[in-house]
């Protein structure tokens, strides 16, 4: 290492930092001012008084301190002005910095920036299928002036494998593929190591904050005939309950949310025949298993699979960074999810490879036919984060793979994946570049995937791409890996529907009452349906989405709500209303390229209706199983006679293939939540 | 000019001044996050750092000895925050390796420089604590050895010395 080498220190780039967080640190500064001064002009001079007493508190009363802490944990709420006083004073340059609010003499400096998202957390090594975002949570700060310095903050970072999911909030539609730069990194939440008790205690309930929303209530079809809402086809909520059971403690009700946890699961309802219409939509009326009186209406869609179709062979080397910084979930253990992903979509005419660096470096996957999933997804079993060794022939080895499987008209591409750690095993940076290109004329390109939570992978990948040395994506979700790994293995675009939104108007002649299952967050005003600039939920190739009604037929002994006495149902004297049609849904959508909505109309009539929930699918039955598990966690008092037990023979009756055991596991968390729940058992 | 003015905010800080506090913190934040950032390689973890740097900035301003030179005082802060930083960051074995593959500002964007750089880095995050600060501040920061022996409190000798051993340990890393 010579002083060229160590002069190019001083080209490592430096992000901008951003506003908010610049913002923050020079509020916390000024509190922090704020109260040495106040510490300073209680005392008669110089140092001493107050800062040794403080000192000799802190030295003597381990209890004290932490008694304090508690009240400042408890102060926290009343203190977040603190800083955003201190903003508005200064925005205005010039003005006067009056009346910055000190904290009271006992409290330590603290503050806590409010989240200005209600942000739903999200953890989990497994949380991988998630799609979720950054944003900030509070961060914190506690301080203790003493001997001339601040001498102690405690901040408490969040590990790194918290994430929070503001899609729905930002951007109902979709989750950008690039979160905006002042959403992203300041993730910072406290740590609890402690293992918790069945519920989560308060610590742990506020450390991952979900957005508290009320279960959509039953309706009346006469006096609320119309329902409205987006599709929605995230998961996260799945992956974070799934993590929350498997450690053992059952899930805050909020972090549970229905829609996402049906939309988990893939449902193998009817294919749409061409491109041209994006996707088919299959309709049934069956009874609900947890109540006799009650009917579901689900809806399912599902999405032209473009990527089936007319695809070229991949061949597909993963070059992967396993060194111990890539063992945070929204690392390696996404990207393992998303192989997995992408496994399921390969034909027995790709190939995949996995070479590893950076950690335990060498070939873990040999060239291997899309169709030995078993082999592939052992191999990714094995794969695991740890160790800082430099890898020494990683990118030649992957290189020489890519050629040994080369499809000559197919795509062949390295798939570098890593969260920074560029150390491939050349480190003469004109031979690497010398060696891709070489590499790139043969046929080989090169991709770079980035993880975790900076955003520089995304100016890394602008620039790859300029550079021409191939493609690069930013990965911090699931459904974006998913996207980009089958891009980069077709070629072809995923999305093929956007802006899906669901109307539906109830017959009141047929059904007394209606109650949307889940997409709480999802729902719209009825006059959004035709406003085509109202933004929802997108459809991905083969992408499968349900929403479901629970209804109760006319005439049926369980509505909830008692029958007017002076309203008739308004519709009944017109055409429509006499016929047996129990609601009619449409559906509005556009293609991924076009801006202007297209419609699609159904009548639910009698024909999609079954006595017996055994005459649907069993695909069908089993998304039933899972809404009732989702409302069941949600403590829903629908579902309040119906057991985990029932459930669980519910969702075994319809496990079908399962070829990737997804709903094996779901069968084991419902019987991991019957265990944890305090309730008595009612079989 | 500059100087002068910030000087002057310096001494206006000392004596209880909130609003040339805030500028003087305005007006430095850019130069301890890059410092930040150049011992953490990390954004999120540089603005963390950064933060305490402006709470410990808040605390102490006031008993700033103005025969000290600002900057260094002001580095030596940011290095001392950096450095509770990585060893509390440690504990949660979490690498800081979110290396600088930063092209945000760059007017020729050259991304395997940037991998170089970050590679150099990588190297130099391993070494002893001493030759690291040393090795960053020199080559890094572009700073004189007695410039950084001002900041880390050692002799100008002393500097070289590490920056001497550095070489040395990151030959060594280079080829291990």
């Amino acid at each position: 290492m010579d002083d060229k080498q160590l002069r190019r220190l001083k080209d490592l780039e430096i992000p901008q930092p951003g506003a908010r967080a610049q913002r923050r640190a020079r509020d916390a500064g000024l509190v922090a001012f704020a109260q040495a001064g106040e510490k300073r002009a209680s005392r008669p001079q110089g140092l001493g008084g107050v800062r040794r007493l403080m000192t000799t508190f802190l030295q003597t009363s381990g209890e004290w301190i932490m008694e304090k802490r508690v009240i400042v944990g408890a102060a926290a709420a009343s203190l977040l002005i603190v800083p955003f006083a201190a903003t508005v004073l200064l925005q205005q340059p010039g003005a006067p910095l009056i009346g910055l609010p000190a904290p009271g003499e006992k409290e330590a400096p603290k503050l806590e920036s409010a989240p200005t998202v209600k942000p739903k957390a999200e953890t989990g090594e497994r949380l991988a299928a998630a799609p979720k975002k950054r944003d900030e949570p509070a961060g914190r700060i506690d301080g203790q002036i003493s001997g001339g310095q601040v001498a102690q903050e405690r901040k408490v970072k969040a590990p790194g494998n918290l994430a929070l999911d503001v899609s729905r909030e930002a951007a109902p539609s979709a989750v950008p593929a690039t979160p905006p730069p002042a959403m992203k990194s300041l993730a910072r939440r406290p740590r609890s190591d402690r293992a918790g008790p069945v519920r989560p205690a308060p610590a742990q309930a506020n450390r991952d904050k979900f957005e508290a929303r009320d279960a959509n209530p039953v309706k009346s079809a006469v006096e609320h005939p119309v329902s409205t809402f987006s599709i929605d086809v995230d998961t996260a909520s799945y992956a974070f309950v799934r993590r929350m059971l498997s450690q053992g403690r059952l899930p805050p009700k909020d972090a549970v949310r229905v829609e996402e946890m049906i939309n988990y699961f893939g449902y193998d309802y009817p294919a749409p025949e061409n491109a041209e219409t994006p996707f088919r939509t299959s309709v049934a009326l069956y009874p609900a298993p947890w109540n006799a009186n009650t009917r579901l209406l689900h809806v399912g869609i599902k999405g032209y699979d473009i990527a089936d179709a007319k695809r070229p062979p991949a061949n597909l080397v993963f070059l992967i960074d396993v060194s111990g910084s890539m063992q945070s979930a929204d690392k390696l253990p996404l990207l393992k999810s998303a192989l997995r992903l992408l496994v399921s979509r390969l034909g027995d005419e790709d190939t995949i490879s996995i070479v590893t660096y950076a950690g335990s470096a060498g070939t873990v996957l040999e060239p291997t036919p899309g169709t030995d999933k078993r082999k592939i997804l052992a191999a990714l079993d094995r794969l695991r984060s740890g160790g800082s060794t430099a890898g020494a022939q990683g990118i030649r080895q992957a290189y020489s793979l890519a050629r040994a499987a080369f499809k000559k008209n197919g795509v062949n591409r390295i798939i570098l994946a890593s969260d920074g750690d560029f150390n491939v095993g050349i480190t003469d940076r004109n031979e690497l570049k010398s060696y891709v290109e070489r590499q790139r004329k043969d046929g080989v390109s090169l991709s770079v995937l980035g993880f975790g939570q900076g955003n520089y992978n995304d100016a890394l990948m602008q620039t790859l791409a300029q550079n021409g040395n191939g493609n690069a994506a930013y990965i911090d979700t699931l459904r974006e890996a998913e996207k980009v790994l089958v891009q980069q293995s077709s070629g072809t675009l995923f999305t093929i529907a956007k802006d899906v939104k669901i109307q539906i108007e109830f017959n009141p002649a047929r059904v007394s009452e209606y109650r949307l299952i889940g997409y709480e967050t999802r729902r719209l005003k009825r006059a959004d349906f035709n406003n085509d600039r109202v933004d929802a939920g997108e459809i991905g190739a083969g992408h499968t989405v349900t929403a479901i009604y629970e209804i109760t037929p006319a005439g049926s002994a369980g509505g909830m709500i008692d029958a007017l006495r002076y309203q008739r149902p308004a519709a009944a004297a017109r055409g429509a209303a006499q016929s047996d049609e129990y609601a009619f849904l449409k559906l509005r959508y556009k293609l991924a390229n076009e801006t202007k909505s297209r419609l699609i109309t159904i009548p639910v009539t009698e024909k999609m209706a079954r006595d017996d929930i055994a005459g649907i699918s069993a695909d069908m039955r089993f998304a039933a199983s899972v809404a009732a598990f989702g409302q069941k966690l949600r403590g829903s008092p629908q579902l309040a006679d119906f057991s985990y037990g029932e459930i669980a023979k519910l969702a075994a009756s319809s496990r079908g293939k399962d070829p990737f055991g997804y709903r094996g596991e779901f069968l084991s968390l419902v019987r991991l939540a019957e265990a944890l729940d305090p309730a008595p058992a009612k079989e | 000019m500059r100087d002068v003015s910030q000087q002057h905010l310096i001494e206006q800080a000392a004596g209880g001044d909130a609003t040339a506090f805030a500028r003087l913190v305005e007006q430095n934040y850019s130069l301890i996050f890059r410092v930040a950032y150049k011992w953490s390689a990390n954004r999120q973890d540089a603005e963390d750092i950064a933060q305490d740097v402006c709470i410990k900035l808040g605390g102490a301003i006031r008993g700033f000895d103005g025969r000290a030179r600002f900057s260094s005082w002001l580095y030596r802060i940011t290095l001392n925050a950096a450095r509770d930083h990585r060893r509390s960051r440690q504990r949660h074995d979490r690498k800081t390796a979110d290396l600088g593959v930063i092209a945000q500002q760059s007017h020729e964007p050259d991304v395997l420089d940037r991998i170089a750089a970050a590679q150099v880095w990588s190297l130099v995050d391993r070494l002893p604590e001493k030759q690291r600060d040393a090795v960053l501040l020199v080559y890094g920061e572009a700073l004189t050895h007695g410039q950084a022996g001002e900041i880390i409190e050692c002799s100008e000798k002393t500097v070289s010395w590490h920056i001497h051993e550095a070489k040395k340990k990151l030959k060594r890393l280079a080829n291990g």
